[in-house]
């Protein structure tokens, strides 16, 4: 399990955000000592740093440079300094990338995956594959694979970010609107038709691992899922 | 100049000849009555007169020349007088009061930069309670998190704002110009309006080629930004489309973006430029600040865009930005 060691002076963050990882499967460390950086470091022995610019006494940029005389472990900084020049300020000392507050949850794990990956390598395969998993249904959200029983079908990108969400919240209803803002992308902008489509995609996958009519459509709100399957 | 010194020097040149005439009638009248001796010595008189003229004229001639021309740079105030008593007294006062002058502006100077790195600091301190929010509500959707996360947005837009007005007056430190990619550009201001653009049902149909204009990244974003954002706000529920896309024209290449919402009306159209002008929608729509499209304007002349708007009223809005080659 990857440790990661977050030094933010904003408790709040601090502790949303581990709370967040510890989901992910990381071990999450938080600390208060911002005149001792470096000592916490030592004894956690992390495989990543989340680290503020702001810092009392020293800041980010400081500690980042006593970092790099210890380790070479990517170092992310997340900050609400926006200007390029903090950002240039913050690789120029020895940081790895860039987070600007606020941010999203997804952003924060993303980089910290491709961060892992990049460093460790070793270590991508041993944080736990996001998996979803509802009444014998299961959903391998990277892998876009849909299973129950012996039964197997593949998704695509949408229709496997469609269903993670309807899985993740059933049986309540989820709005169109986090629906289509789930599916919007960077290259692709979605609108009421793409989401359309790709809900009567997932209800025809879902037929071919014999569950019909479990998506059902609440007019003016959204889609709901009803686990409505016999589990075998 | 000249007109200045014999203005001034009226009173006296006035005062010596009646005062020459006077002695020589005086005398006259005594019964020295020898008008050649007399002529001769009105001539002197008038000779030394001239001679005291001219005198006073060559001393303090850069008196006279600083006195009839305008001063039009603070530092001519250091060219050199003549050492006349007069002149040094005249440059002493211009020196002091510039010395006044200069002080008070960099008083004035440090405040606003007081102010300015104060309202910095500011908005990122405001920034970071906004990410507390918005970690916290991330994982939640019901209806009232969906709308106090629409409010958020809207802060975290008005906040993203008032970074840039401050920056605005530090420009010159701030840009850099390089060639950026128009479509990624607009990417990033649509990517930032996600939320927005689903919230009011409008969706962007974006046509726009990779060709590559010199701008600043940023502050081309910050201009796409307040745009996309005006259009998605006044064709909530009325535009499904706001259409993006660009041009190739004689003068270089326009990246046009359309509405086909409420419009601005005719009479508010030349004023939408201006600082804080809110208009007829301002009033519709409450939110306005009328800093947007003024701050739109800025950016665009600092950076050498040229920015237009057409409008009719009802029909919709064009934003058309032309970037030269």
């Amino acid at each position: 399990m990857a440790k990661i060691l977050i030094i933010e002076d904003d408790p709040k963050i601090a502790s949303l955000l581990q709370n967040h990882l510890k989901k992910y499967g990381y071990d999450a460390v938080i600390t208060e000592q911002f005149d001792a950086v470096t000592e916490v470091f030592k004894q956690v022995q992390p495989n990543l740093v989340l680290l503020d610019i702001n810092l009392p006494s020293f800041d980010g940029f400081y500690w980042c440079r006593q970092i790099r005389q210890l380790s070479t472990c990517p170092i992310l900084f997340i900050s609400a300094r926006s200007g390029e020049m903090d950002q240039v300020m913050a690789l120029e000392n020895g940081g790895d990338d860039f987070i600007t507050k606020p941010f999203a949850y997804e952003v924060v794990t993303a980089k910290i995956r491709s961060s892992l990956r990049r460093a460790y390598g070793a270590y991508a395969p041993k944080v736990k594959e996001r998996v979803v998993e509802l009444n014998g249904l299961t959903l391998y959200v990277e892998r876009m694979e849909l299973s129950k029983d012996k039964g197997l079908a593949s998704l695509t990108k949408k229709e496997a970010v469609l269903l993670e969400e309807l899985m993740k919240r059933s049986p309540r209803v989820v709005a169109r609107e986090v629906l289509l803002e789930k599916l919007w992308d960077d290259q692709s902008f979605v609108d009421e038709n793409t989401l359309n489509v790709n809900v009567t995609r997932v209800r025809k996958k879902l037929q071919d691992l014999n569950i019909e009519d479990a998506i059902e459509t609440i007019r003016g709100a959204g889609y709901r899922l009803v686990p409505n399957w016999e589990t075998s | 100049m000249v007109r200045l010194f014999f203005r001034d020097q009226f009173p006296l040149i006035l005062i010596n000849i009646i005062q020459l005439l006077l002695v020589l009638f005086v005398v006259w009248m005594g019964g020295f009555q020898h008008l050649s001796l007399l002529i001769y010595a009105l001539f002197l008189g008038i000779f030394l007169l001239t001679i005291y003229l001219v005198f006073r004229y060559i001393t303090h001639r850069r008196f006279y020349y600083r006195l009839t021309r305008q001063i039009s740079s603070l530092d001519e105030v250091f060219e050199s007088l003549d050492a006349a008593p007069v002149s040094a007294a005249l440059s002493d006062l211009l020196k002091a009061q510039h010395r006044l002058y200069v002080n008070a502006i960099q008083q004035q100077e440090k405040k606003r930069k007081e102010h300015l790195t104060f309202i910095n600091q500011w908005v990122h301190q405001m920034k970071t309670p906004l990410s507390v929010m918005e970690l916290i509500i991330q994982d939640r959707d019901d209806e009232q998190m969906m709308s106090i996360r629409e409010e958020m947005d809207k802060l975290e837009k008005g906040l993203e704002m008032v970074l840039y007005a401050a920056r605005l007056d530090a420009f010159e430190q701030d840009f850099h110009v390089q060639p950026v990619s128009l479509k990624a550009a607009v990417d990033g201001a649509i990517r930032d309006n996600k939320r927005l653009f689903i919230k009011n049902q409008v969706y962007p149909d974006i046509q726009v080629t990779s060709s590559m204009i010199e701008s600043d990244e940023k502050w081309l974003e910050f201009v796409f930004n307040q745009v996309i954002t005006n259009g998605i706000k006044y064709s909530s529920g009325i535009g499904k489309r706001i259409s993006i896309y660009d041009q190739e024209t004689e003068s270089g290449r326009d990246l046009v973006i359309q509405d086909t919402g409420v419009g601005i009306p005719k009479t508010d159209l030349k004023r939408v430029f201006d600082p804080f002008f809110t208009g007829e929608n301002g009033r519709v729509y409450r939110e306005s600040t009328g800093m947007g499209l003024y701050l739109v304007k800025e950016v665009c002349e600092k950076l050498g865009h040229e920015v237009h708007i057409e409008s009719v009223q009802g029909e919709g809005t064009l934003v058309r930005i032309r970037f030269f080659p």
